[in-house]
C-alpha cells in the first residue's frame, strides 16, 4: 500500500516537472504564434501587439506558466489559437481516434506477440521458431516511418488491398495499427520466447511433471504464468512506445488522432494546443508505466504479499 | 492403488518378487561433439516395504537413475539408451506418455533436493496439490482441497490448513520440503524416490525430515529409494544399500553387513573416509585419486586407478556384479577384508 502511494506521488511529480519542461520547450523553440497565424504584411504592428497581449504572450514565461496551469487545474483547457476550437472538443474528437488506433496496436502487440512467442519457444530451434525470430528482428530493426512507407507502397500502391491513408473504417485502421505495433510486437515475441524458455528450464517444472500433470497444464498454466511476470513489468514501456510512435504513424497515414493534432499544433506554434496534448502524452506514458507496475506486483506473489 | 490391468499385485507375490526392477539400464548424454553413458548397465531391484539407499559421490549417476525411472530426464541431451525398468511387470520405458503420467505421483512419486526451486513460486501450495490430485482422481475441488489439507497435516506442517493458501516463498526450507513430501504422498504411492531430500536443509531440519520420511514409509508400507551421499543417513534409515561408482553399482548389501563388512574397495574407502569423532585418530582418510571421466572410461574396472589392491587383470577386464559364496553381491576380482 505504501509503495502504491509512493508511486502515485512520484507520478504526479513527474507530470508537474514535465509540464514545466513542455511549456518552456515550446516557447523557446523559436517561431512566433502570431506570425504563424497572421499572414506576413497583412496586419499592422499594433494589431500584432494587441494579439500578443490578448494571448498573454507579452508576460514573462513563468507568469504565463502559472496563469496557464491555474486555468488548467480549474478545468479550462483554453482553445486553439489558429481556429478557436475549444481544446476540450479536440480532445474528445481526436482522442477517440487515437484511442481506437492505440488499443488496436496494443491488441496486436500482446494478442499476437504473446502467442507467437509461446509458439516459438515450444518449437525451439525449428523452422517455425526461426521464421518468427527472423521476422521479429525485422520488426525491431526497421524504423516505423520507413516501414509505413514500405507498407503503403506494397499494400496500397502495388497490391491495392488497402487505402494508403484516411480514417476511420477498419480498412484504414489496418496499416497504421500494424506499423504502430511493429516494434512492440517484435519485442514482445522475443521476450515471451525467452521468458518461456527460462521458465521451462526451472526445477519446479520437473516437480509438476513428477506429479503426473499433463504438458498442457504444466506449460499452459505454470510455465506461462511464470513467464508473464517479466512481460507485465515491461508492458509500460510498450504503452509508452505506442504513444510516442503515434505522432509519426498518425501523421504518415493521415489518421486524425492526438498525435497528428500535436504535430500540426507544434508546426503552427499553436501553444495552448501543443502544450496540452504534449502533457496528455506524458501523462499517458506515465500512466502506462504505473499500470504495468501495479500489474507486476499483482502477477508476482512475492510482491503481492509484501504489499499487504 | 494403481490400476495395473490384470497384473498380479505385490501382495499376492512371493516376498522375493521385486516391486520395481531395473535391468541393464544405460542412460547416455549426447551432444553434437560427443556422447557417453552416465549410467552404465545398472541393475537394481526395489522390494515392497523396504528402504533402499543408493549411495555414491556426486556425478556417479544416482539422480540420473532416479530420473530414468520417472522418465523425467532432460531429453535432449540425456536419454535412456538401453535396458528395462519393470514396475509390477510393466516396462516403464516403453509405456505411453499418458500411462506414464498416470503412474507418476499415483504409483511412483519423487521428491527433489532443493525445495526452494522445486515449487512453483506463483501458485499456492494448495493449488498445486489439488491440481496433482485432480490429475489422477475424479474429485471436485473441495474434496481435493480437503485431501491436500490432510496430506499437509500428516507430514507435520504447523497450521496445515491455512498453509494451503501459502506461497512457497512464505515457507521455510524445511516446511517446503514437507510440502513436497505431502504432494508426493497425497495419492499414497507404492514407491517414493527421494533424491537427496535433506541435502539443501539445515542440519537440525535434516533429521526431522528424514524422520518424517521414515515414519511415512513405515505407516504406508511403501518402498523408498533414498538417494544420498551421506553415509550417516544411510546408517540411520536404510534396510538395504546399493553403492554406485561411475555409473554402475559396485556393491549391494543389507545395511548392517555393508557397514560391518564392506567387500568392495570403494565401499571400504567410503567407510574409511568417514570422520570418526570418538576415536583417537582424528585424521581424515580420503580415497586417493579422482573418479574417472565418463567420457574416457578405463577398459577394466572403473575403480582400478584408485584401488590399493588392483591386480593386472583389473586394468583390462570388467568384473561382474555377482554374489560370492557368502551371498555377498559386489563387483571385484580381488576383495580384501576390511580393516576399519
Amino acid at each position: 500500500m505504501r509503495r502504491l502511494v509512493a508511486r502515485s506521488v512520484y507520478m504526479l511529480v513527474i507530470v508537474a516537472v514535465s509540464s514545466v519542461a513542455v511549456f518552456y520547450a515550446i516557447r523557446l523553440s523559436g517561431g512566433d504564434a502570431v506570425a504563424a497565424v497572421i499572414q506576413p504584411g497583412s496586419a499592422s504592428l499594433e494589431a500584432r501587439e494587441q494579439l500578443r497581449e490578448l494571448w498573454g504572450l507579452n508576460l514573462p514565461i513563468h507568469e504565463q506558466y502559472f496563469d496557464y496551469m491555474g486555468r488548467l487545474l480549474r478545468g479550462d483547457l483554453g482553445h486553439s489559437l489558429t481556429n478557436s476550437t475549444p481544446i476540450v472538443d479536440m480532445l474528445v474528437i481526436h482522442g477517440r481516434h487515437s484511442l481506437i488506433l492505440g488499443v488496436a496496436a496494443l491488441l496486436i502487440v500482446f494478442g499476437l506477440g504473446i502467442p507467437l512467442g509461446i509458439l516459438a519457444s515450444l518449437r525451439r530451434n525449428g523452422v517455425v521458431d526461426a521464421s518468427i525470430m527472423t521476422l521479429s528482428v525485422g520488426g525491431m530493426a526497421i524504423p516505423n516511418f520507413w516501414l509505413a512507407l514500405l507498407a503503403v507502397w506494397l499494400f496500397a500502391s502495388t497490391l491495392h488491398w488497402l487505402p494508403s491513408a484516411g480514417c476511420c473504417g477498419p480498412k484504414q485502421l489496418v496499416m497504421p495499427a500494424f506499423v504502430l505495433a511493429a516494434e512492440g510486437l517484435a519485442l514482445t515475441v522475443r521476450m515471451t520466447r525467452s521468458a518461456m524458455l527460462e521458465s521451462l528450464d526451472r526445477d519446479f517444472v520437473r516437480t509438476l511433471r513428477s506429479g503426473g500433470l499433463s504438458e498442457v497444464r504444466v506449460i499452459g498454466r505454470h510455465v506461462l504464468r511464470n513467464a508473464m511476470i517479466p512481460l507485465v513489468s515491461l508492458a509500460g514501456l510498450r504503452i509508452g512506445q505506442i504513444v510516442g510512435y503515434a505522432l509519426v504513424v498518425e501523421t504518415i497515414f493521415g489518421w486524425p488522432g492526438l498525435g497528428q493534432v500535436l504535430v500540426n499544433a507544434v508546426l503552427r506554434r499553436d501553444y495552448p494546443v501543443a502544450q496540452f496534448f504534449s502533457l496528455v502524452l506524458v501523462a499517458l506514458v506515465i500512466l502506462g508505466n504505473w499500470a504495468a507496475d501495479l500489474g507486476y506486483q499483482f502477477a508476482n506473489p512475492r510482491l503481492r504479499a509484501a504489499r499487504s | 492403488m494403481t490400476d495395473n490391468g490384470g497384473q498380479a499385485s505385490g501382495g499376492d507375490q512371493p516376498v522375493t518378487a521385486p516391486l520395481l526392477s531395473i535391468d541393464g539400464l544405460r542412460t547416455m548424454v549426447s551432444s553434437r561433439r560427443e556422447s557417453f553413458d552416465v549410467v552404465r548397465g545398472l541393475s537394481l531391484d526395489i522390494y515392497a516395504n523396504e528402504v533402499l539407499c543408493l549411495v555414491g559421490e556426486s556425478g556417479c549417476g544416482k539422480s540420473i537413475t532416479a530420473l530414468s525411472i520417472m522418465r523425467l530426464l532432460p531429453t535432449p541431451p540425456v536419454r535412456v539408451r538401453e535396458g528395462t525398468i519393470r514396475f509390477r511387470g510393466e516396462d516403464l520405458l516403453s509405456v505411453s506418455g499418458k500411462r506414464m503420467r498416470s503412474i507418476r505421483a499415483d504409483a511412483i512419486s519423487m521428491i527433489f533436493q532443493d525445495p526452494l526451486t522445486s515449487l512453483d513460486p506463483v501458485f499456492t501450495v494448495g493449488e498445486v496439490i489439488v491440481e496433482v490430485i485432480r490429475a489422477h482422481r475424479d474429485m471436485n475441488k473441495e474434496d481435493a482441497r480437503r485431501l491436500a489439507g490432510d496430506a499437509l497435516t500428516k507430514v507435520g506442517l504447523p497450521d496445515p490448513i491455512s498453509q494451503l493458501d501459502s506461497y512457497p516463498h512464505q515457507l521455510s526450507g524445511g516446511m517446503r520440503q514437507r510440502v513436497m513430501i505431502a504432494m508426493a504422498l497425497v495419492l499414497d504411492p507404492d514407491i517414493l524416490i527421494a533424491d537427496e531430500p535433506t541435502t539443501a536443509l539445515d542440519v537440525t531440519v535434516q533429521a526431522q525430515i528424514l524422520d518424517q520420511l521414515v515414519t511415512e514409509q513405515r505407516e504406508r508400507n511403501m518402498a523408498m529409494l533414498l538417494i544420498t551421499h551421506d553415509l550417516a543417513v544411510v546408517a540411520a534409515v536404510a534396510d538395504r544399500v546399493a553403492v554406485m561408482y561411475a555409473g554402475e553399482i559396485v556393491e549391494q548389501a543389507p545395511v548392517d553387513e555393508l557397514f560391518e563388512d564392506p567387500r568392495h574397495p570403494y565401499t571400504q574407502g567410503l567407510l574409511r573416509a568417514l570422520p570418526k569423532v570418538s576415536t583417537t585418530r582424528r585424521r581424515l582418510d580420503p580415497i586417493p585419486g579422482l573418479v574417472p571421466s565418463l567420457q574416457m572410461m578405463p577398459p577394466g574396472c572403473a575403480f582400478a586407478p584408485r584401488c590399493p589392491h588392483a591386480l593386472d587383470r583389473c586394468w583390462t577386464e570388467q568384473p561382474e556384479l555377482a554374489a560370492d559364496q557368502d551371498g555377498r553381491v559386489f563387483r571385484c576380482f580381488n576383495p580384501q577384508p576390511f580393516a576399519g
